[in-house]
């Protein structure tokens, strides 16, 4: 997909998704009630699965999307509650608290590499539980906070409030996409050393990955509470919330904006029909998605499609650059690109 | 920050060694003078914690993977051995044994379906690729058993001795029986059996063990039985003394990590001395009523930290 096919096709689906609640009287099976909370759900999610993305371009692994997600819950409940924030503005003060803590400990943690990265981004994550469960009054301890009022309690404008956290998620993703950003963070994540002899300034960059991605995280908990209207220290901070997009956006197919949202509506669907028929252990499915995508498929579905597209236009051209690899030939940006750990 | 290979075999230099454990020390007679059953208790802690990590400390030593279904696999056994006691009136001190070679063989299942086709990918993929396992696993126990907690009841582990005018649970000891076993058991596997040799060989330069004639695929399915096979045994031992549940084992994967990366890569005195260190500072906090509450964040806080020391350390190296 080139770029500007790339751009019409996102504005359509942006402009369906935005119609989508008018239509609510006409096809309630689409668009009634029930459609339109499993669709803000599912936007939540994707904000969450493209967020994890772009930090996931420069290569790092964060296991912490629950955590800073958890903090722009509560960044938001505490906001509106303890300083009368209104519900718009909390969901900016929770995208803000998140990134601010994230600049903070990104100054220390963005240091680490691979795993060391992953389980400390993972161990903050129940740093912040701990520190809201045990937070008193203030925090509202173990029971968390209940929210008196929301933005509004219309299922539409619920539906909205969670497509704009979206449509600010992909716009930065894409800008990330579209920028010398996106050469840097691939730089960084091929080969660090040689980005860093060709000038690139990684520690400024994988800050702005870090933090641009988890204000995207604290916005979406800014809208998860005005969609639950409660934070509580288990809920808000639960590891589904680490676990589901990073299955989302490996099954879509990472570093890319497109692969991650595919990823999400398609899981997102899967999980809700599941939910209803299998109480327990419907998340089964996640790990093994998890499995098969890393071992059989690194790319993701939008990688085999993006392969198949290439190969065509290739043939069209009288097969003069062939590719050799099939559907999984390693671009610039893909999984199979990095090199073998061990030689 | 890479993984540098190291050799398995302890190579802590002597003064080091010396220092820290007279600081150990010191902070040992506190604890004893301050409440001597933090001491008994943390030490029961501590064997628990470190005969959990010593199996991924093996496994990331030699096959070179951070096993993040680490404790999943513990969940599992334990659950095998809540059936063989329930369904076959096994004690699972007995059961222990069977369940830790249907751990092994599920281990080495585990490695040639999915670790192996992993062994050449970059290392963020294995480790998403074990987390999607351990996901996978917990989540199977999930749909089977739902996220019921389930435990025995069993008369022995409330047995307790009493010293002067404190008495305290002893049964707890086991665990530290146990990865005192595992380490020197473990140690004699590796230095003098042929295979042991042939797989510490393996951990320290898969290409040259391949080139004098060692099957390092062997070798490392070996390994990795190996190790599930040992958190099989500490399944059984685990379930004598705790509920289980679905989800019961994600925490000690995280702590094994914590331990195994205090230890650096294949240190498994490490292992152990670290384990003491943090079952103590735990077992300290929550008999401090203030510090009660916050005992549970004393774990992570030890981990970013020892992470960060580490990185560090090896910047300037």
């Amino acid at each position: 997909m080139n770029s500007r096919s790339g751009i019409v096709i996102g504005a359509l689906v942006f402009a369906a998704a935005v119609c989508l609640p008018l239509l609510s009287r006409s096809l309630p099976a689409i668009a009634g009630p029930y459609p339109l909370a499993v669709a803000r759900d599912i936007f939540v999610y994707l904000a969450l699965a493209v967020s994890w993305d772009m930090l996931f371009r420069s290569g790092q692994v964060s296991f912490g999307i629950a955590g800073f997600f958890g903090l722009g819950i509560y960044g938001a409940a505490l906001s509106s509650l303890r300083f009368g924030f209104p519900a718009w503005l909390s969901i900016l003060a929770a995208g803000a608290f998140a990134a601010l803590v994230a600049a903070l400990f990104g100054l220390v943690i963005l240091r680490l590499r691979a795993i060391y990265f992953s389980i400390t981004t993972l161990a903050l994550a129940e740093i912040f539980r701990i520190i809201f469960h045990n937070g008193g009054d203030f925090t509202g301890g173990a029971e968390g906070l209940i929210m008196p009022s929301l933005i509004s309690n219309s299922d539409s404008a619920l539906y909205w409030v969670a497509l704009s956290a979206v449509a600010a998620a992909v716009l930065a993703s894409s800008w990330f996409e579209r920028s010398k950003i996106r050469f840097a963070l691939t730089a960084i994540r091929n080969n660090e050393l040689q980005a860093k002899s060709s000038g690139i300034g990684i520690f400024k960059y994988l800050m702005i990955a870090f933090v641009v991605s988890s204000f995207i995280q604290g916005v979406a908990g800014g809208v998860q509470l005005q969609i639950y209207g409660a934070a509580s220290p288990d809920d808000s901070f639960d590891t589904n919330f680490t676990l589901l997009p990073l299955a989302m956006a490996l099954l879509g197919g990472v570093h890319s904006t497109a692969g991650p949202a595919i990823g999400a509506v398609i899981l997102g669907i899967v999980s809700e029909t599941l939910k209803l028929k299998i109480p327990y252990g419907h998340l089964v499915v996640y790990g093994i998605i998890i499995v098969v995508v890393i071992l059989f498929m690194p790319n993701g579905l939008y990688g085999l499609w993006r392969g198949r597209t290439a190969r065509r236009a290739d043939a069209g051209r009288g097969g003069e650059r062939r590719h050799h690899g099939g559907p999984q030939e390693p671009g610039p940006g893909t999984v199979g690109a990095e090199e073998a750990r061990r030689g | 920050m890479q993984m540098k290979r190291k050799t398995i075999v302890p190579t802590t230099s002597s003064t080091r060694a010396l220092v820290a454990g007279s600081a150990g020390l010191v902070v040992a007679i506190a604890i004893f003078l301050w409440k001597p059953t933090v001491l008994v208790y943390g030490l029961q802690r501590a064997g628990l914690y470190a005969a959990i990590a010593i199996p991924m400390a093996l496994v990331l030593g030699i096959v070179h993977i951070v096993n993040l279904s680490h404790g999943e696999f513990m969940m599992v056994a334990a659950y095998l051995t809540y059936f063989a006691a329930k369904l076959l009136g096994l004690d699972p001190l007995v059961a222990m044994v069977p369940v830790s070679i249907v751990m092994s063989v599920f281990g080495f299942a585990v490695y040639r379906l999915t670790i192996r086709r992993a062994l050449r990918a970059p290392e963020l993929n294995q480790l998403i690729l074990t987390f999607g396992l351990g996901i996978a696993l917990s989540q199977s126990i999930n749909l089977l058993f739902t996220s019921q907690s389930w435990n025995l009841s069993l008369d022995y582990v409330t047995s307790s001795a009493t010293v002067g005018n404190y008495s305290f649970g002893t049964y707890d000891f086991v665990f530290v029986v146990a990865a005192i076993v595992f380490a020197g058991g473990l140690r004699l596997f590796l230095t003098r059996t042929r295979m042991g040799k042939a797989a510490l060989a393996v951990g320290q330069n898969p290409r040259g063990a391949a080139i004098v004639g060692i099957d390092v695929d062997r070798a490392y399915a070996f390994v990795f039985s190996l190790s599930v096979g040992l958190i099989g045994l500490m399944g059984a031992l685990f379930l004598t003394k705790q509920a289980i549940f679905p989800t019961v084992g994600g925490p000690y994967t995280m702590k094994s990590f914590c331990l195994v990366a205090m230890a650096g890569v294949g240190n498994i005195t490490g292992v152990l001395w670290g384990s003491l260190a943090l079952g103590l500072a735990e077992v300290a906090m929550t008999n401090v009523r203030a510090l009660r509450d916050w005992s549970s964040i004393v774990f992570f806080v030890i981990i970013i930290a020892t992470i960060l020391v580490r990185a560090i350390r090896e910047r300037k190296a």
